[in-house]
């Protein structure tokens, strides 16, 4: 049976703001500023989102949208508290929202000062999953993402040989994608040798292996299909989309598999939503908090298997023109840290022909994932309507 | 006119546990140097970090007992930048995850091993150190 959400819900309009260190503007007016770009490059008008869900925590309520935007009549507000999983894990939300006709467009916004304002270990307090991280593992010296997932990072290469070299090569055919975008914060060449000479931050993790602290807002309106095929861009279809949780998703310490994300529970949900495995699949927008983080996640995918994501990154495979191109964008590595609606938002572009220098020929259909919290996991596939 | 005497910022206190209802016991074990955890007072089953309900069999009853102190390395990151400033002056620290002989897993700092002689399945023992009158935390060292 045909799963009722395959390809009934669409991304109709993309939006972000520049990517930055160094902002005036509030979390609320970067989301504002990348919603109404969003809702111009769809050809909707902003009194007319009926749906919004923003990033929490991120400055902005459903209501700032009400009183900014003018919506006539907010049928939909969602918080969705998956760290880094949310934005993806938001149009699985969206798209039940439009499909079922609670909502006719739905709106998701981040907007981050994450360098001007409050850096990465003030806002983890802000997370409701990381109470547990902070009562047992902060006293110990442990609290920070790049200390956390480090420890699985060492487990993998412990166990299956995956090397520096090959956590570096992610981290170097990611920025030499940012530097073909333009709107990115990291534009300059980035070497191998670059990568090992950076300081450890938390062993493995080098500096370079962490994503950015930055500024910047991004926002995605999600609308029905019938709805957006008549709007103003090229159809893009969610064709398959799942959030799922790691068992103990509150403490990587007592998962049974510290190597299991949630990922392990929605990628094969979604790729059976939308009829497809991972042959299919003609570019990526992987999660990449950290360059450990994509190896995982390609071996969870299916592109690999376990143990292989480090030999499978290397001569080239995941760079523009190699076999499965990676977060062509630039990633949270290399261009912005929006939480991922960055990665969203360049799968679109691919699937419309928009993505310029980085654009990936014959992309029909595209994958996206969102990482987070203590290992949530999120994923969409997107197709281009024929 | 006399200068305003230059502020000395306070040194950053060290993270600590606070401790919920159902954690409570495992601190108190701690501070009385007792390896303590949760056991299910139905199946008998044990569970880290504390809960209300026994994920196994949903009973609400448990008992801590004290457990086995030993323990083999599972993973561990050696930690060079202080996102909390406490403990800049002690870094860079290895925090070592350790599948215990409990049948838990406990995340502790390590102490006494060189970072080269580290590998997965290498026996530690869990040991505990007080850092005020009210909290101890573990702390591993060789066995």
């Amino acid at each position: 049976m045909v799963h009722p959400l395959r390809d009934k819900a669409a991304v109709s309009g993309i939006g972000e703001t520049a990517y930055t260190r160094g902002t005036t503007k509030s979390g609320l007016a970067l989301q504002l500023e990348a919603s109404l770009k969003a809702l111009d490059d769809a050809g909707i008008d902003p009194r007319d989102v009926d749906g919004v869900i923003p990033y929490f925590p991120g400055g902005a309520i459903a209501e700032d949208f009400i009183a900014n935007l003018g919506l006539k009549d907010l049928t939909l507000s969602a918080f969705i508290p998956m760290g880094g999983a949310t934005c993806v894990a938001a149009i699985q939300m969206a798209a039940m929202a439009v499909t079922t006709g609670v909502c006719k467009h739905v709106l998701i916004s981040v907007g981050r000062t994450g360098y001007s304002g409050s850096r990465v270990s003030t806002r983890l307090q802000q997370f409701p999953v990381f109470a547990q991280a902070a009562e047992f593992e902060a006293p110990i010296g442990m609290f920070a993402p790049a200390q956390l997932y480090a420890q699985g990072a060492r487990r993998h290469m412990e166990l299956y040989g995956t090397t520096a070299r090959q956590l570096a090569e992610v981290a170097v055919v990611t920025r030499q994608h940012a530097i073909l975008n333009g709107n990115v914060v990291m534009n300059k060449p980035l070497t191998v040798e670059d990568h090992h000479a950076s300081r450890m931050i938390s062993d493995p993790f080098r500096l370079f292996d962490c994503s950015l602290e930055s500024d910047g807002g991004a926002a995605v309106i999600v609308s029905a299909t019938d709805r957006a095929k008549d709007l103003r861009k090229p159809l893009v279809t969610i064709a398959g989309v799942a959030e799922g949780h790691p068992d103990s998703p509150a403490s990587i310490a007592q998962r049974p598999d510290i190597l299991e994300f949630g990922l392990v529970k929605s990628a094969p949900r979604a790729y059976a939503m939308a009829g497809v495995g991972p042959k299919d699949i003609d570019v990526a927008e992987i999660y990449d908090c950290f360059t450990f983080t994509v190896i995982r996640q390609l071996e969870i995918l299916g592109f690999c298997k376990t143990g292989e994501g480090g030999p499978f990154v290397m001569d080239g495979r995941i760079a523009l023109g190699g076999e499965l191109p990676i977060n062509t964008h630039g990633g949270l590595l290399s261009q912005g840290h929006v939480v991922g609606l960055n990665h969203v938002i360049e799968l679109t572009r691919q699937l419309r022909g928009e993505a310029g220098k980085a654009q990936v020929k014959k992309a029909e259909t595209g994958l996206v994932t969102g990482y987070g919290d203590m290992g949530d996991g999120s994923i969409a596939i997107l197709r281009r309507a024929a | 006119m006399s200068q305003a005497p230059i502020p000395v910022a306070p040194a950053p206190e060290r993270p600590l546990p606070t401790p919920t209802r159902e954690s409570q016991p495992y601190w108190d074990g701690m501070r009385e140097g007792r390896f303590l955890l949760q056991y299910c007072s139905s199946c008998g089953k044990v569970r880290h970090y504390p809960r209300p309900v026994c994920p196994h069999c949903f009973s609400m009853e448990s008992e801590f007992k004290e457990a086995p102190l030993g323990g083999t390395l599972h993973a561990w990151t050696v930690c060079h930048h202080p996102f909390n400033f406490f403990f800049k002056a002690s870094a860079p620290y290895i925090v070592a995850l350790v599948d215990m002989d409990a049948g838990v897993r406990v995340n502790a700092q390590l102490h006494g091993i060189p970072e080269g002689e580290l590998k997965i399945g290498r026996r530690v023992k869990l040991g505990f150190e007080p850092v005020n009158k009210e909290v101890t935390l573990p702390v591993f060292v060789a066995e």
